[in-house]
């Protein structure tokens, strides 16, 4: 779009009609008004016949197409076998889930979930009985009943699958069917996650049951367009592969609430950058995540509506608890207090402050800020205090040697290699501070980075490393982290990589998903919390965000914006939204 | 002539065959797989090792590439691993985006450099000459995304002439205009490129035969300059021109995976690099044996075009040429 032309008939607009846009200003949460005028301004140069001469902007339009973008292909829509951001973008605007999540994270049955009501979950809190609506209809036109639910949860627990969902419904002893339209669920033990568990996509039993579950992965259910049966608001048209998706609204879309937007382009780029130009441009309308070096040059183009807030994931370094992985098997990290001083070293908010550009928040234990499990005040928090870091070193036995200053203790000089995934800025920056922040208090790092493929396969996996920087993207809001840190999940086929093993927190673990009393559930978690930030297997870094950014042409009311806090946040309540040309 | 392009052609699937061979062995040797994609709590290994079983890939490398070439020798150049989908349904698509990203560069750049590199050698150190020299330096020392991002900074979203980046506007798919339009850009990153060596090239084959004594020869007969250039002197000068000519042949499959990405072009040079981050062995395979039997053909019409521009080369058992 022409930038200028643009601009002046923003002002000729508002200069006419400034008056009644006041609604529209409400879905600009992070950007001047000047540009919500400038939305509707779009008329002025495009072609459309349909340019509704600006209705007041709050009245949602139908039709139109939204052209939304990422940077790496789907692997497969096949929902039992979505292990990728991409994938489940796409999921979000063609499948239908059982529940879906509020703004909040509530688990909620809302207009466009599968079930009718909220679970009804008995006494023992064992068994969970599930409502389904009556009106649900794939896209072919059959109905969606209880034998899908249950075809679902079976082969997704069934091993040979090799599906993500095993680890969701490994504790369902059972799933049956009570009537076409109920579904009950017993556990083998009582596990509060699971009510998360049950925000899930659902695949059609009639067109599956036959598969062997060993030959779902090289079905054409999920990777072919034609063949794949959905169930949401829109269903998946086309895919040319590498280049784009194309969504069409489903016109036997089973919902009382129906989506206003006609077609969804989901665009694949090379790259992040490539991405920011072309929202730039207008050549997409949405994109999830800009880098954030380029949220600045987002902010000055001025048409862009940018979303920053942190999102449900954190970084943090882990330490290797397994002394094969040291020089004469001393382990490095042995000491609390060594642990402890390291934690102190560490400039965090500096991070956050200067590579995050303050979108972050510090955390000192596993669970986000502001969600019912954060302990808060209970947890340790560790300020950056290089003269405190250094006194614990020193009463954890390390001195100084006086040649080059790093430490040292029973002979074992204290040096060792940071890993972290090439290719990823941030943590390249984030790496750097590390290696700076202790250089500052005797302690030498060598950051090191690795193809991330090469990398999971031949050290995290078989938790073959001395530290490592990563991050975990936590798919539910649910605060239980046993399969991470319980010495119960020790490689290679746990992910308790750093072979961390606390047994007063591997029954905390066991604790909190043992009982679905949320007051007690808080206070076991705080008591988690307490010990793991006294403990440290890791050095809890932040909570980060991605900034989400939306051309002029997108529309929504503000009970309807995206939720950054939340998995696919970024398309929250799409059903509701609209474009204008 | 056919008894020795029979010979040649046998040579070159044996050198193919033994290509595939070490290609397959290097790509399974890098650590990782096509099934370990995402991390997230409670996804644990023994999920990514179930889906390998069940994509074969827990098979020993010597069944797995017999099992690979088997597919080959009918035709079938296999699937992707994560997504089960034909690779030649993704391969063919990708070189045809990029044979025409690559060879319209390429021919702008020859249409360019070529009868530019010949008449500066005519006129050594002359203005043109120092201008190509400029513009050579530039093209040489300019890293192409860079360079590209500038055009599409300036031309694109300032003053908004050209498209920022992809193969067609949306909705104007096939439309020869719109395309047009969206290679021009791309087009002067990867030419600007191309031309300062073809360029450079030209001018030192042209000034090495122009040294020559039969060239002097001729001056001295007092035949017309213009006809000592482009009689006696240009077809001699052509001859190392094609031989690079026949070289750079594969690079108009290979793409140019920098430029690609810039420009959003879906082509083989983007693919590849994205395949073999995701490990996709089979489509890897797929490209070393394209690339490979490109490389065979050029070389092989390197060799031809050498028998037609110089009637000294003799193609077979006189010949002493062989490959």
């Amino acid at each position: 779009m022409a930038k200028k032309r643009k601009w002046w008939s923003s002002l000729l607009v508002v200069s006419l009609v400034g008056v009644l846009f006041t609604g529209c200003s409400t879905n600009n949460t992070a950007s001047s008004p000047t540009n919500a005028p400038a939305a509707t301004a779009a008329p002025a140069e495009s072609t459309a016949p349909d340019a509704t001469e600006a209705p007041a902007a709050d009245a949602p339009v139908d039709g139109g197409t939204l052209v939304t973008s990422t940077f790496s292909d789907i692997v497969n829509l096949n929902p039992l076998l979505i292990n990728d951001t991409s994938s489940g973008d796409v999921a979000q605007f063609v499948f239908a889930k059982l529940y879906n999540l509020d703004r909040e994270g509530n688990v909620q049955a809302e207009d466009w979930s599968l079930a009718a009501e909220l679970p009804e979950i008995s006494e023992d809190g064992l068994t969970y009985t599930v409502k389904l609506k009556d009106t649900p209809k794939w896209s072919d036109g059959q109905p969606i009943t209880a034998d899908d639910v249950i075809y679902t949860i079976e082969t997704g627990k069934n091993p040979e699958t090799g599906s993500p969902l095993i680890s969701q419904y490994d504790k369902v002893k059972t799933v049956e069917k009570i009537d076409d339209h109920t579904v009950k669920f017993t556990l083998s033990q009582i596990y509060a996650p699971f009510l998360y568990a049950l925000v899930q996509e659902i695949v059609p039993a009639h067109i599956l049951k036959d598969v062997k579950p060993t030959e779902i992965q090289t079905n054409a259910y999920g990777t072919d367009p034609a063949k794949t049966v959905t169930s949401g608001p829109w269903k998946w048209t086309a895919w040319k592969q590498g280049e784009s998706h194309t969504l069409d609204a489903d016109p036997n879309y089973w919902g009382t609430v129906k989506p206003h937007i006609a077609q969804i382009v989901y665009k694949i780029y090379a790259d992040q950058n490539t991405e920011v130009q072309a929202i730039m441009k207008g050549d997409t309308d949405h994109i999830s995540a800009i880098p954030v070096t380029q949220v600045e040059a987002v902010k000055a183009d001025g048409d862009i509506d940018i979303i920053q807030k942190p999102g449900a994931q954190y970084e943090y370094v882990m330490f290797n608890f397994d002394g094969k992985n040291f020089p004469d098997n001393y382990g490095l990290f042995a000491g609390q207090k060594t642990r402890q001083a390291i934690a102190h070293a560490l400039n965090r908010q500096g991070m956050v402050d200067n590579i995050l550009k303050g979108v972050g928040a510090l955390m000192n234990a596993p669970f986000l800020p502001d969600t019912w499990a954060d302990p808060g005040e209970a947890a340790v928090n560790y300020d950056y205090n290089a003269e405190t870091a250094k006194k614990l070193l020193a009463e954890d036995g390390w001195v100084a040697d006086p040649k080059d200053g790093i430490l040292v203790k029973d002979g074992h000089r204290f040096s060792f290699e940071l890993q972290y995934n090439a290719g990823n800025s941030r943590r390249e920056q984030v790496a750097a501070v590390i290696q700076q922040n202790l250089k500052d208090v005797g302690i030498e790092v060598t950051p090191k980075a690795i193809d991330f493929a090469a990398w999971i396969d031949q050290n995290v996996t078989p938790g073959k490393f001395q530290a490592l920087l990563l991050a975990w993207s936590l798919n539910t809001p649910d605060p239980d982290a046993e399969s991470i840190f319980s010495s119960k999940y020790f490689p290679p086929a746990g992910q308790n990589s750093g072979w961390y093993k606390n047994e007063k927190l591997d029954q905390l673990w066991v604790d909190g998903y043992s009982t679905v009393d949320q007051a007690e559930r808080k206070e076991i978690y705080k008591e988690v919390g307490k010990e793991i930030s006294t403990d440290l297997p890791y050095v809890f870094l932040y909570q980060y965000g991605q900034a989400i950014g939306t051309g002029p042409r997108v529309h929504w009311a503000e009970e309807d914006a995206p939720e950054p806090s939340l998995g696919y946040g970024q398309f929250f309540h799409a059903i509701k939204w609209w474009v204008t040309d | 002539m056919t008894e020795y392009l029979i010979r040649r052609v046998l040579q070159s699937v044996l050198v193919i065959f033994l290509i595939t061979i070490l290609t397959f062995l290097l790509i399974h040797a890098a650590p990782g797989g096509p099934t370990q994609v995402m991390l997230s709590p409670g996804l644990t290994p023994e999920i990514f090792e179930q889906q390998a079983k069940n994509l074969g890939l827990d098979q020993p490398i010597p069944v797995q590439y017999v099992r690979w070439i088997g597919d080959l020798l009918q035709g079938d150049l296999g699937y992707t691993f994560k997504n089960h989908i034909a690779v030649s349904d993704l391969l063919w698509p990708r070189i045809g985006n990029t044979v025409i990203l690559m060879g319209a560069a390429w021919l702008v750049s020859l249409l360019i450099a070529i009868p530019w590199g010949i008449y500066n050698s005519t006129k050594v150190y002359g203005l043109s000459d120092q201008t190509a020299s400029f513009i050579s330096y530039l093209g040489f020392a300019m890293p192409t995304f860079w360079f590209g991002i500038l055009l599409q900074q300036w031309l694109s979203l300032k003053l908004d002439w050209f498209p920022l980046s992809d193969m067609y506007t949306r909705g104007k798919e096939g439309d020869i205009g719109d395309l047009f339009m969206h290679l021009v850009l791309p087009i002067t990153v990867l030419a600007l490129g191309f031309l300062a060596s073809y360029m450079k090239y030209a001018r030192a084959s042209m000034l090495e035969v122009l040294d020559q004594d039969y060239i002097r020869t001729a001056r001295a007969k007092g035949v017309k300059e213009r006809k000592v250039v482009f009689r006696h002197a240009l077809r001699n000068a052509l001859i190392p021109i094609i031989t690079i000519l026949g070289l750079d042949l594969p690079i108009l499959v290979g793409g140019a995976a920098l430029t690609e990405n810039v420009f959003n072009w879906p082509g083989m040079g983007r693919w590849f690099v994205e395949m073999a981050g995701a490990r996709e062995y089979s489509a890897l395979m797929a490209v070393t044996i394209v690339t490979a039997v490109i490389v065979v053909i050029g070389n092989l019409l390197a060799d031809i075009l050498y028998a037609v521009v110089d009637p000294r080369v003799k193609l077979g058992k006189q010949g002493g040429k062989t490959a």
